[in-house]
């Protein structure tokens, strides 16, 4: 009950701040203004102690017992200003974030980068999903840490407001900052269960490929993209120190794969999106060549991870209203 | 538990080699942390709460280390329940410091069983800041500050690494950064400690220290009372005059006035007197007097008080000053007195009868002489010389080690032992006065103290502690009489030391009292205590309002909130601007500043670099717009990419001198 209290009054927190401050640039500098502190359940007790402290020392009129009440005074407050400063100016940028497939965690990169001359320590990075290991950074150092989010659905995943925050030096007081980086994370649909079968492959037509090229004779060597059989790779010239080539043959009738989203008539969105997921991977995985066609989007038959990226992000990112509009 | 300490010391040797685990660290760390504000009370406290203390900490290091399973919950409260039940037992109460200190302890050991968590480590380092508090309140010195200081800075490192997480901070950094922000909380601590308002008078009653109980006068006295005391050189009070010193002679300090007399011990009065008027004879001496905590009532002042603080203290029908409070801490008395006096009343009846009154059947050999020898002395005066004398030219002897006396304490001194301490004479004298129908009574306090020319104070000790007595004389009222003097003239001359060294005796450390660099060292060092008892210690509200009007904040309450509030302000701008200076970014290093420089200039005149051009790209579009500028320009951009990109096998002197020639150039460069 209470736990739904605070994580309710949280929420509400984290919509007026990002109110209060708007979408941050990227990179974005922690202005002083921005940090927010109070004393942690530790800070409170210290002070009570301080105030058991206050009242021998006045009642047995000891000065000595007095001034170390006023040195733990002063020192809490003293570290009140190192936490604040441990997170002013501060930078964070956006560091890559990989995309997933829905139902995995999407991890976020935020670099942290200290300019200032001093190390920050204890930083901590949360969002509502959990929090990363406190980090230091030192002077003219970065430090990337990953903010994980639950992937559940296909398309963009934005990473909602997270906080920086830091108990540096003596877990006495919390100083944190809301962040409302606009990051987002592509999350693909997730693949179907290995059910359908692929289309069958179909020999190019299309001008992908050349009609004259064959599967017997040898026509040259090019140079290795990843992606390449293994077993074309050109040995002999590697161990000349020519480098890594691939052995390219003439004449080879070229078959390819083309997913279509019309070939799957009875499936909703989803499921269609999914089962052509499924196939796109599992043709990358057989280093197969593969065309992708959508409503209103066409992708050529091709090969290598940045085809298999670029299908798979057409596929994270349809929408079928304004396919069909 | 001894077995488990044992194991664990071995595995702790077997440990040495590798890196200790982060927990362990902590918990070592946070251990001794509490050993060391724990230390200051072995002294007074008792030796099974040490001990207790000292098992759970073995015991917990060797779960530590041997990865054993906590003690079972159950057993923990159990435990804890004992060892409170144990202290409330031992020490009768749960109130006042020794039993806070000892549950303290206690508690610090049970809670080292439980921890498991941050949170708890830091409950453990917040208690030894605690009884680093209390050992404060035993002892003031300036000592002990040191060591007192130096503590808190360690538990404040403690405090620090228990709440670092990554491994990346060294004990180093720790304690530079501790370090550094203690010295940055002194100023607003020091402020704090002048500025915060002092009130008089305590929120609850206070029981007495057991440490500090045990030195100074008490409010009886038995033979041999008073010699015990001597042999201690511990202060007992400074005197500062403002005026001339009273002659040597004049230096009696009035303590507790005994009336009740049993035979052997001497005790206060049961019921109050009724006030008498007092005239003075004689100089008035104005001086404050600063008196160490003894955890009595009185005062001791200059044998009459004649103008006392009347808020604090109250003066007795017998001429003794009361505190209203105990002095459980160094406390200091702005008094005037007068070395002689006299009661222009008749004695009242109940004193009389009082100061009259003898225990029945003892003693009867003394009473039967006091009878005797005031009929042949014909007067009271003449009874008196005639004691005097009798002290004085029989064979009596002062001496630090009197026998013990018999049940007949009085007789036993005068007709056998013959040798005995002031207090024996007091007594003696006394006993016989009032066996002459005198009214007498028995003085204690302390008489002399030595002059220290650095603080201009009289340091009284209790090796000087003394009584004598006072006799009702008709027509001249209250009399002192000091049998001492007529026995050993030099105790009241010139000290104690003196008197006993004509019987060959000396008290303790008297060698150093008589080296004259020795001395010297003596007194500067006490010079400086006296400095830090004044100015510190004793700080109040008095001198709290001394410091106001200096500063002239006039004496309100109100301008003091305004001071205090003022302080906190200035220290929050302070730590903003510093700590904004010190968090500055990261200057460039002179070689970019000086391309920066180049730059600069080049923009002016309307050739900026592009973001994506080198220094090559860039130089070669300026050079066609300005070819002008080529030989300049050209060796400009050799340098700066020979010291950029090159090699740093240069050395550093070459590089500085390319570098102070790239300057130049830079400098030189007319656009």
């Amino acid at each position: 009950m209470l736990s739904r209290l605070l994580a309710a009054l949280r929420r509400r927190t984290r919509k007026w701040a990002r109110k209060r401050h708007g979408i941050d640039p990227d990179p974005v500098i922690l202005s002083p203004r921005r940090i927010y502190i109070v004393p942690s359940a530790l800070g409170i007790a210290f002070t009570l102690m301080l105030f058991a402290m206050f009242l021998g020392a006045m009642n047995y009129a000891n000065n000595l017992a007095l001034g170390l009440t006023f040195v733990l005074g002063a020192l809490s407050l003293t570290a009140m200003h190192y936490c604040h400063r441990n997170l002013a100016g501060l930078q964070l940028r956006s560091a890559s974030s990989e995309p997933v497939f829905a139902g995995q965690v999407a991890r976020f990169g935020i670099a942290l980068e200290n300019g200032a001359k001093l190390a920050r320590h204890e930083l901590v990075i949360a969002n509502e999903h959990g929090d990363a290991r406190p980090v230091r950074v030192e002077s003219g150092g970065r430090v990337v840490l990953n903010l994980e989010v639950p992937a559940p659905q296909r398309g963009l995943l934005a990473l909602d407001s997270f906080e920086l925050s830091t108990r540096h030096p003596f877990g006495l007081f919390r100083a944190w900052a809301y962040l409302n980086m606009e990051l987002s994370c592509v999350v693909y649909p997730k693949p179907s269960p290995r059910g359908l079968p692929p289309p069958p492959q179909e020999t190019d037509t299309g001008g992908a490929q050349d009609m004259t090229r064959g599967d017997e004779d040898f026509a040259g060597l090019r140079a290795f993209h990843p992606g390449d059989p293994p077993r074309r790779i050109a040995w002999k010239a590697y161990a000349r120190e020519q480098g890594l080539h691939v052995k390219v043959y003439a004449g080879t009738a070229v078959t390819s794969h083309s997913f279509d989203w019309e070939s799957l008539p009875g499936l909703g969105t989803e499921a269609r999106l999914s089962q052509l997921c499924r196939w796109v991977e599992d043709a990358y995985a057989a280093g197969r060549a593969f065309g992708l066609r959508l409503p209103g989007v066409e992708i050529a038959a091709n090969v290598g991870p940045g085809h298999r990226q670029r299908c798979l992000t057409a596929l994270a990112l349809f929408d079928e209203r304004a396919a069909h509009d | 538990m001894i077995s488990a300490s044992v194991s664990a010391k071995a595995s702790v040797r077997a440990l040495a080699a590798k890196p200790w685990p982060p927990t362990l660290q902590r918990l070592v760390w946070v251990i001794g942390g509490l050993t060391l504000s724990v230390l200051p009370h072995v002294p007074h406290i008792r030796a099974w709460v040490l001990l207790l203390a000292a098992g759970a900490a073995a015991l917990r290091i060797a779960t530590e280390v041997k990865h054993w399973e906590l003690l079972a919950k159950w057993l923990r409260s159990v435990l804890a329940f004992v060892a409170l039940l144990a202290v409330l037992l031992d020490y009768r109460t749960l109130n006042g410091i020794d039993a806070g200190t000892a549950l303290l302890v206690v508690m610090a050991g049970m809670k080292l069983l439980e921890t498991r968590t941050v949170r708890d480590l830091t409950v453990i380092v917040f208690l030894s800041y605690f009884a680093l508090f209390a050992a404060f309140l035993y002892n003031q010195s300036l000592l002990r500050l040191p060591y007192m200081l130096v503590a808190a800075w360690i538990l404040t490192v403690t405090l620090m690494r228990i709440h670092q997480t990554t491994t990346a901070m060294s004990v180093r950094e720790a304690v530079a950064i501790t370090g550094r922000m203690f010295l940055q909380a002194l100023p607003l601590a020091v402020l704090l400690f002048l500025l915060f308002p002092r009130l008089p008078g305590q929120f609850w009653s206070v029981v007495p220290a057991r440490g500090e109980a045990m030195t100074g006068l008490s409010d009886e006295m038995s033979p041999g009372d008073v010699s015990d005391l001597s042999i201690s050189s511990e202060l007992a009070f400074r005197a500062k005059f403002i005026g001339p010193l009273p002659p040597p002679a004049e230096r009696y300090w009035r303590g507790p006035v005994l009336h009740d007399f049993d035979g052997r011990t001497w005790r206060r009065a049961s019921s109050p007197f009724r006030p008498q008027e007092v005239t003075t004879r004689g100089p008035i001496y104005e001086y404050d007097v600063m008196l160490e905590a003894h955890q009595r009532r009185w005062v001791f002042a200059l044998d009459v008080p004649t103008r006392w603080p009347e808020r604090r203290t109250v003066r007795a029908s017998d001429l003794q000053l009361w505190s209203e409070q105990p002095i459980s801490t160094l406390s200091s008395f702005h008094l005037e007195s007068a070395t002689g006096y006299r009661v222009n009343e008749p004695l009242p009846n109940l004193m009389r009868v009082t100061d009259l009154r003898l225990p029945e059947g003892r003693n009867e050999r003394s009473l039967a002489l006091a009878r005797e020898m005031r009929e042949r002395a014909g007067s009271d005066e003449a009874f008196i010389a005639a004691v005097l004398a009798k002290f004085r030219d029989e064979q009596y002897f002062y001496t630090l080690q009197p026998p013990r006396l018999e049940l007949n304490s009085i007789d036993d001194f005068l007709f056998n032992t013959r040798r005995g301490f002031c207090e024996h004479f007091a007594s003696a004298f006394t006993v016989l006065a009032r066996a002459a129908g005198i009214p007498a009574r028995v003085v204690t306090g302390y008489q002399g103290g030595e002059y220290n020319p650095l603080s201009g104070y009289l340091l009284v000790r209790q090796s000087e502690a003394h009584a004598w007595s006072e006799v009702w004389l008709g027509g001249r009222g209250w009399v002192r009489v000091d049998p001492t003097a007529a026995v050993a003239p030099d105790r009241i001359e010139r000290g104690i030391e003196a008197a006993l060294a004509e019987g060959g005796e000396t008290l303790p450390g008297t060698f150093l009292r008589q080296s004259a660099f020795l001395t010297q060292l003596r007194l500067a060092w006490d010079a400086t205590n006296t400095f830090w008892n004044n100015q510190v210690v004793a700080f109040g509200e008095e001198q709290q309002r001394w410091l106001l009007e200096r500063l002239n904040l006039g004496d309100d309450w109100q301008q003091l909130g305004i001071a205090l509030v003022l302080a906190l302000i200035s220290f929050f701008v302070a730590m903003s601007l510093y700590l904004g200076w010190r968090f500055r970014p990261r200057g460039k290093d002179a070689l970019a500043q000086i391309y920066d420089q180049l730059c600069r200039k080049l923009a002016r005149r309307g050739l900026p670099r592009a973001a994506h051009e080198g220094p090559s790209d860039y130089v070669a579009r300026v050079l066609q717009a300005r070819p002008d500028l080529a030989p300049h320009l050209v060796e400009t951009r050799n340098l700066y990419v020979a010291l950029r990109y090159g090699p740093r096998s240069w050395g550093p002197q070459l590089n500085n001198s390319a570098l102070s020639r790239l300057k130049f150039l830079v400098n030189q460069l007319k656009v």
